[in-house]
């Protein structure tokens, strides 16, 4: 019972409550949302110190809300994978809030900025905590809402038409959770995930029977693939990014996604993997044994979609901002085949490593596009269009937004010693231990269409004649400093991938291993069961 | 007998949600968005299930003796009282937006909506 696990929900929820006090005094606001924002930053980094990164760390912590103890109360985990997103998330929270400051700039638009950045960061750090299968809806929910705002914060009618299908979607996206929760209640008899990992593994001891858990694991296969925007649920994702403020878009990209990402390895792998189905399909690669192997396959199709309509849609968008919504749903498939990959192993080891490749290229992502998604800010906020047929020879007007977008794309693509070469490297190397011909070649086709339209990007508006109003641009400091710090960050995890490594292979361990998961929780034994139904 | 009933009404909304969620109105399609979730709401419930109370499970019934009456799973009903409410501010927040869409259209077709969003 430690203290540690809750406070970066605290933290964010405080801040959040006094911006929204300080709406009137737009200055105070400001310090005290880029305060909070640090003191965020401060409190994940204390929890992954404590749990993952110390020379003796503690391990998987329990916080049992109310003092209640498991399975009756909700309990929020904080393990290595829990760590390793909330650490993801608070370098992007920090480098876009900060960039925000001198990108949102009208009071009016500030005033509710702040408060709603903040309650985004309280959904995301509390689906990456709990270990409730209920309570993770209600931070998708807390999480959803702050995006919508955000979706339609400037109000113009493509906003609104963004928002509508947003919302539509993840109203019923909502509703499906819904039903898996209460399926997965009424066949298990209980909510916390531990519990329910540890019923699925003895089922005759609590008297449950698994096989629904297959259908009802698929519904919120559905739901977190609408969260993550993975294909066929992607079609919300280009005019959502598109429709809010840009360093929100570095948010949403780098981190909403990464929520439903978090969301499928925890409860598959961590969860649904305890259960052992006497069934086999005749379906190819389905074959029985836990809800996994049923789940690699749909997995692996949708991620395989993904990249191939990701990598297609950003050759042909018309702005920066295109590119970079077009981009993130493909490179969500790079990270879902590795994880699909894992899903699909019989051995525990290559299991752990597609997971653990999938987390690296989650980092990769959250910071490459992140800094990208943050360039196009700085190139709109600075010449005021992000048309890419209105750009043209920024890179010669701005060397640094130039230098800046280069580190980010070639860290897309994989280039050494940037951190998405071992992103890359990861998951190209799962797919050949796994013998997965199809996963390399999808792998080595999203590689080129990456090359091709971040290429596309570069030509028309980095280089070629200054255009008009590329001429009158300048950057302004502060939101340099942000990029150069990113590009930074980026350079870094490459160079020194070693600590990141190991960090991320102790948050695949944590995904996998279920018998510490259940052990640190350990929830009290009830004699209920789910016959009741 | 109750199973049947309720398994009828949580069929029928359901196909009464996505019915008004295909329609070109927005605001039917707002209401096929509440229907869809009180839907999920009345399955909620049923998942429950009914049982007989007993004194160990409701403490308040070993202390008025007697025949304890049949009690239906508390928490199926915590969960659906958060559902409630997030399910009202959701709708609340699409009303409004359908009201912007007025606004700006002068129409609530949604096939009129077309263009770049």
């Amino acid at each position: 019972m430690s203290t540690f696990v809750v406070a970066p929900i605290l933290t964010a929820l405080f801040t959040a409550v006094t911006a929204l006090l300080l709406h009137r005094r737009t200055r105070l606001q400001t310090a005290a949302s880029l305060a909070g924002t640090v003191a965020y930053a401060a409190a994940v980094g204390v929890l992954a110190w404590r749990v993952a990164l110390a020379p003796d760390p503690v391990g998987a912590t329990t916080y049992q809300v109310g003092g209640w103890p498991a399975p009756f109360g909700i309990t929020l985990v904080a393990d290595a994978l829990a760590a390793f997103m909330l650490v993801m998330v608070a370098t992007v929270g920090v480098a876009s809030l900060v960039f925000s400051t001198r990108y949102v700039e009208a009071p009016e638009e500030k005033r509710f900025y702040h408060p709603l950045f903040h309650f985004l960061l309280v959904g995301v750090s509390g689906a990456f905590l709990t270990g409730d299968v209920f309570n993770l809806f209600v931070w998708f929910e807390v999480m959803l809402m702050a995006s919508y705002v955000f979706v339609v914060f400037y109000g113009g009618p493509q906003h609104t038409r963004a928002a509508l299908r947003y919302v539509a979607l993840n109203l019923v996206g909502s509703a499906l959770m819904l039903l898996a929760v209460g399926g997965l209640y009424a066949t298990t008899g209980t909510l916390n995930m531990a519990d329910m990992s540890r019923r699925l593994a003895e089922p005759a001891a609590y008297g449950i029977s698994v096989e629904p858990v297959v259908g009802l694991s698929a519904l919120l296969l559905s739901v977190f693939a609408l969260k993550a925007g993975l294909v066929p649920f992607q079609f919300w994702v280009p005019s959502a990014y598109r429709a809010a403020p840009l360093p929100v878009t570095a948010m949403l990209a780098g981190a909403t996604k990464k929520v439903g990402i978090y969301a499928l390895v925890r409860l598959y792998f961590t969860v649904f993997a305890a259960a052992e189905l006497p069934v086999s399909l005749p379906l190819p690669g389905v074959d029985g044994g836990s809800p996994l192997a049923f789940f690699a396959p749909a997995l692996f199709l949708m991620a395989v979609a993904s990249v191939v309509v990701g990598g297609f849609g950003a050759v042909d968008a018309d702005s920066f901002e295109g590119v970079l919504a077009y981009s993130s749903i493909g490179q969500i498939g790079f990270i879902a085949i590795p994880v699909a990959i894992g899903a699909a192993a019989s051995s525990p080891a290559l299991r752990r490593l597609g997971v653990l490749a999938g987390l690296v290229y989650a980092l990769n992502h959250a910071l490459a596009k992140g800094t990208l998604f943050l360039t196009a800010a700085a190139t709109r906020s600075a010449v005021g269009t992000s048309r890419l047929e209105d750009l043209g020879g920024l890179a010669s007007r701005s060397p640094l937004l130039g230098s800046v977008f280069l580190v980010g794309a070639l860290a897309l693509v994989g280039i050494p010693p940037l951190s998405g070469f071992f992103g890359k490297f990861l998951a190209f190397d799962v797919a050949v231990r796994a013998e997965a011909a199809v996963a390399v070649a999808v792998l080595l086709l999203g590689t080129g269409l990456t090359i091709a339209y971040t290429t596309r990007a570069w030509n028309r508006a980095f280089w070629g004649q200054q255009s008009a109003a590329v001429g009158a641009a300048d950057v302004d400091p502060v939101q340099a400093a942000v990029l150069v710090g990113l590009a930074l960050t980026i350079v870094a995890v490459g160079v020194g991938f070693d600590p990141v490594y190991e960090f991320a292979e102790a948050a695949a361990r944590a995904a996998t291993d279920r018998g510490a998961y259940v052990d640190a929780v350990d929830p009290a034994d009830v004699e209920t069961g789910g016959e009741s139904a | 007998m109750t199973a049947f009933g309720l398994a009828a009404v949580v069929g029928g909304m359901f196909a009464v949600g996505t019915f008004l969620l295909l329609r070109r109105d927005l605001v039917r399609v707002v209401w096929g968005v509440t229907v869809l979730s009180q839907a999920a709401n009345v399955y909620l419930l049923t998942m429950g299930g009914i049982v007989l109370g007993m004194g160990e499970t409701v403490p308040v019934l070993a202390h008025h003796g007697g025949e304890p009456p049949q009690t239906a799973d508390p928490v199926v009903q915590a969960l659906v009282l958060t559902a409630i409410v997030i399910s009202f501010g959701m709708t609340a927040f699409a009303l409004v937006l359908s009201l912007r869409v007025y606004e700006e259209n002068g129409s609530l077709d949604l096939s009129k909506l077309e263009g770049d969003a």
